[in-house]
């Protein structure tokens, strides 16, 4: 006969056993190639949307504006913005609508406003920007309206002022040719400006 | 007289339905048929371009940069084929946004050194197409009507695609 006690005992180990392989496999497939590439490469996916967020430091901003030839007036304006960078795909059979004014950045229940094209024209009259650079600059950034249709992408960088804390995006999209559809919705929390020091 | 006349109607009504209702390749989506925007560039070797004097043609209309990653990507494909239609009613316009010819240049030079972009030096004709980004490519039809848009880059060297340009030949 066996021991009473040792029953318990005898589960308890088979307990472990599988818990413990439950665990391992988690930390497989949470340690996976994709796994890691996914956070890693800042992707946000569902059956709606595919949303890439990159960021760029100043100093990387700075190589590719050189890069393109921008003068160094022009590149030391630009330098001094933070950039979220969004690749955006409408996984959805129906029309996505990007709308950067429905698009919110907040700090601590505070909105950030972005620096929009008519900012930019500013900052281009002030130091005297030639058109064709005006013109490459704005096609880097995210268009403000696009009714996006099934399947489409797009991807451009949206600038707002500097930021020393982490700060959030939230992303509204109406939908539906009429935009009677229902209201999608995405949070990317904890947003950093990246700086020339931080790692990737 | 007037059966006839009724019949030719319903026949060229069902044609232009189907027309409409043709299916596309992935990607391309129809336009409304506004007449296209002019399109008078030189090409990086000086020769003009004039989008008006290719009536009775198609044309590919195609914006492109640099440093656009999709862009570079797609270039490639489109060199796949020009030598495909070379001698077709389907004629080809390749368009720089707003570079400078050393940068395009390099960057041709690579990965698709049979074209010879127009030059839209300071991105304003490109502005004018209002594409919905770059890349982008606009279909004109031969009476310079906007007809079809491709949405992003596509891989223009691959059947499907080439089976809708050969439609146009």
């Amino acid at each position: 006969m066996q021991d009473p006690i040792a029953i318990p005992t005898y589960n308890n180990q088979y307990t472990y056993f599988w818990t413990g392989i439950c665990i391992f496999f988690l930390g497989i497939s949470l340690s996976s190639p994709l796994h890691a590439e996914k956070k890693k490469k800042n992707i946000y996916e569902d059956e709606d949307v595919y949303l890439r967020s990159v960021y760029r430091s100043p100093e990387q901003l700075a190589a590719f504006y050189e890069g393109r030839e921008f003068p160094h007036a022009a590149i030391k304006r630009i330098t001094q913005s933070c950039y979220v960078t969004i690749i955006l795909k409408n996984k959805t059979n129906d029309i996505l609508w990007l709308e950067l004014d429905n698009w919110v950045f907040e700090q601590k229940g505070k909105i950030i406003q972005r620096y929009d094209r008519q900012y930019w024209n500013k900052q281009w009259d002030d130091v005297k920007l030639q058109q064709s650079y005006r013109s490459t600059f704005g096609w880097t950034l995210m268009p403000e309206v696009r009714d996006l249709r099934a399947g489409e992408g797009v991807g451009g960088s949206i600038p707002i002022p500097m930021q020393t804390e982490n700060f959030s995006l939230t992303l509204n999209f109406a939908t539906g040719e009429n935009k009677k559809g229902k209201i999608k919705s995405v949070k990317l929390p904890n947003i950093h400006c990246k700086q020339d020091i931080d790692e990737e | 007289m007037k059966i006839l006349t009724f019949i030719l109607s319903i026949l060229v009504l069902s044609s232009q339905t189907l027309w409409a209702k043709e299916s596309l390749p992935t990607g391309l989506i129809h336009l409304d048929g506004r007449q296209a925007p002019p399109l008078k560039l030189n090409d990086m070797d000086g020769n003009p371009f004039d989008l008006s004097k290719l009536k009775s043609n198609w044309v590919f209309v195609h914006f492109w940069a640099t440093w656009c990653g999709p862009c570079r990507k797609e270039i490639p494909t489109i060199q796949a084929i020009l030598s495909e239609y070379k001698n077709s009613k389907l004629k080809f316009a390749i368009i720089n946004t707003a570079e400078s010819e050393d940068l395009i240049f390099e960057f041709l030079g690579i990965v698709a050194p049979d074209i010879v972009p127009l030059m839209d030096n300071d991105g304003l004709v490109t502005e004018r197409w209002q594409p919905r980004g770059l890349p982008a490519t606009f279909f004109v039809d031969p009476d310079g009507k906007l007809r079809y848009l491709a949405l992003g880059g596509r891989p223009w060297d691959k059947d499907i695609y080439k089976a809708f340009l050969d439609k146009m030949r």
